[in-house]
């Protein structure tokens, strides 16, 4: 048997095992009825997923910790199957397959550092970093002087991502942005 | 602590006191330090030498309706151990009253005019509550009926608590969830009051039949005991004096809590002093 959480131990970031695989605590709630026992109401994220269900856990009934280990490395290539990563300390390299991490890969960028969630001793996700920087290779063109507030077009990446960007952007720049919104945040000065 | 909330909680302990007032209530101040605890097998009480600090101040103010006085109410610190979260403490602040000759109905009218009159002191539109009862909101949740206690408070906790987003008065709860109520058409007349999601207040039509109560003590004493727990003495005093207590009811309504619904507040420690 691995450990064990019991509902005292609860917290955000809690990885836990269920049937059908591994979670992360979002969210976590005690709640004692007045005329009932005391529960925690959670909310938990499927790891791979990303599905979200409510759980309540009676005070005293216990989750598994998920089998779920996260290791820094870096972006090297793909192969248009896999996506290759490489520890920078031990130089070992993993494949993940592209549709694994369909929502990420447009946004990774060569020698960028990410976190490789292993799953049971297999890599399975990523976790990028919060911020990028990437070329345009393709937008129209800019339009001087135009700082208008909320007006964007479109624009493709060096990474393979099409963000909404500001009218002024033109083709060449680089630009950064973030990854958990996937939003323009700024240009950058080579 | 949120400064601005405690000037909210003030205005609205203020609207509550002027409540009770206009509609002829009498303040008054049971003990905090007590023999008997509580009734409820899941309560678990503060023990101070051999006493308790009491964990709702229901078996006294009971014995003053007894003892004659019609309508009574006070506001006072309550005591819970192992009670913590974003809507529970150790120690918070419980407004009960009791109405001798009531029973459910009447006291629902009060509850919303009490939280329309506290709603308004801090410039807060009153809340308009919607009444279901416990079996309309289990069938719309798609729960099945259960007797079994910790699947039914799962279900309530985690399919239909969270979504009750209306002002609501959930009314006629099952039988072995009675407590202190009496019983009416195989249900127990009680009910409990939720605003914005969260359970403020729990009234009882009150038993008064004393051997009913006595077999209530002695099961929850038969709970404790197999839950290794230490059985909560009978209060003695509480039961030699319901000969002589009207038919009445009675409600418990935790004030940080109204004061968090009204203010939009989602964390406890922000509405008391820590």
């Amino acid at each position: 048997m691995g450990r064990t959480y019991q509902t005292s131990d609860f917290r955000n970031g809690l990885k836990v095992e269920l049937d059908n695989g591994p979670y992360v605590m979002v969210y976590f709630q005690f709640v004692k009825p007045g005329k009932g026992t005391a529960f925690t109401r959670t909310k938990l994220k499927h790891m791979l997923s990303g599905n979200v269900i409510e759980r309540t856990y009676r005070t005293g009934e216990s989750l598994a910790a998920a089998d779920i280990e996260e290791q820094t490395m870096q972006y090297l290539y793909n192969d248009g199957d896999d996506y290759h990563f490489m520890n920078e300390e031990t130089y070992d390299q993993v494949a993940i397959p592209a549709k694994s991490i369909e929502g990420e890969a447009n946004f990774l960028v060569e020698n960028d550092k990410v976190d490789v969630l292993y799953y049971k001793g297999n890599p399975v996700n990523i976790t990028l970093p919060n911020f990028i920087e990437s070329e345009v290779v393709y937008c129209e063109p800019g339009v001087r002087g135009n700082t208008a507030q909320g007006a964007t077009k479109p624009a493709t990446l060096a990474c393979g991502a099409t963000v909404n960007v500001p009218l002024f952007i033109d083709q060449g720049e680089t630009l950064k942005i973030d990854t958990r919104t996937k939003e323009y945040v700024s240009r950058v000065q080579k | 602590m949120n400064p601005q909330r405690l000037r909210q909680r003030a205005a609205i302990t203020a609207a509550i006191r002027r409540w009770f007032d206009a509609h002829g209530y009498l303040e008054v101040h049971t003990p905090t330090l007590v023999d008997c605890p509580a009734l409820e097998e899941h309560l678990e009480p503060v023990q101070v030498g051999h006493q308790f600090l009491h964990t709702s101040p229901e078996f006294a103010m009971k014995r003053v309706l007894a003892a004659g006085l019609c309508r009574i109410y006070q506001i006072v610190p309550c005591f819970r151990e192992e009670e913590e979260g974003d809507h529970h403490a150790r120690e918070f602040s419980m407004l009960e009253w009791y109405r001798a000759g009531a029973g459910t109905p009447e006291i629902m009218e009060e509850v919303e005019s009490l939280i329309a009159a506290a709603a308004r002191a801090i410039g807060v539109e009153p809340p308009h509550f919607v009444r279901q009862t416990v079996d309309e909101l289990r069938k719309s949740a798609g729960l099945p009926e259960t007797v079994d206690e910790v699947e039914w408070f799962r279900g309530w906790i985690t399919h239909v608590e969270p979504h009750l987003s209306r002002p609501t008065i959930v009314y006629n709860y099952p039988l072995w969830q009675a407590a202190m109520a009496t019983e009416r058409n195989g249900h127990a007349d009680r009910f409990e009051v939720y605003l914005s999601g969260i359970e403020i207040a729990n009234c009882f039509a009150e038993e008064g039949d004393h051997a009913v109560l006595r077999q209530r003590f002695n099961a929850s004493k038969d709970y404790r005991r197999s839950a290794k727990k230490t059985p909560h003495p009978t209060d003695e005093k509480l039961l030699s004096s319901t000969p002589f207590m009207p038919r009445s009811a009675g409600i418990a309504l935790g004030l940080d809590r109204l004061v968090m619904a009204l203010t939009g507040e989602t964390d406890i420690a922000q509405v008391q002093i820590r």
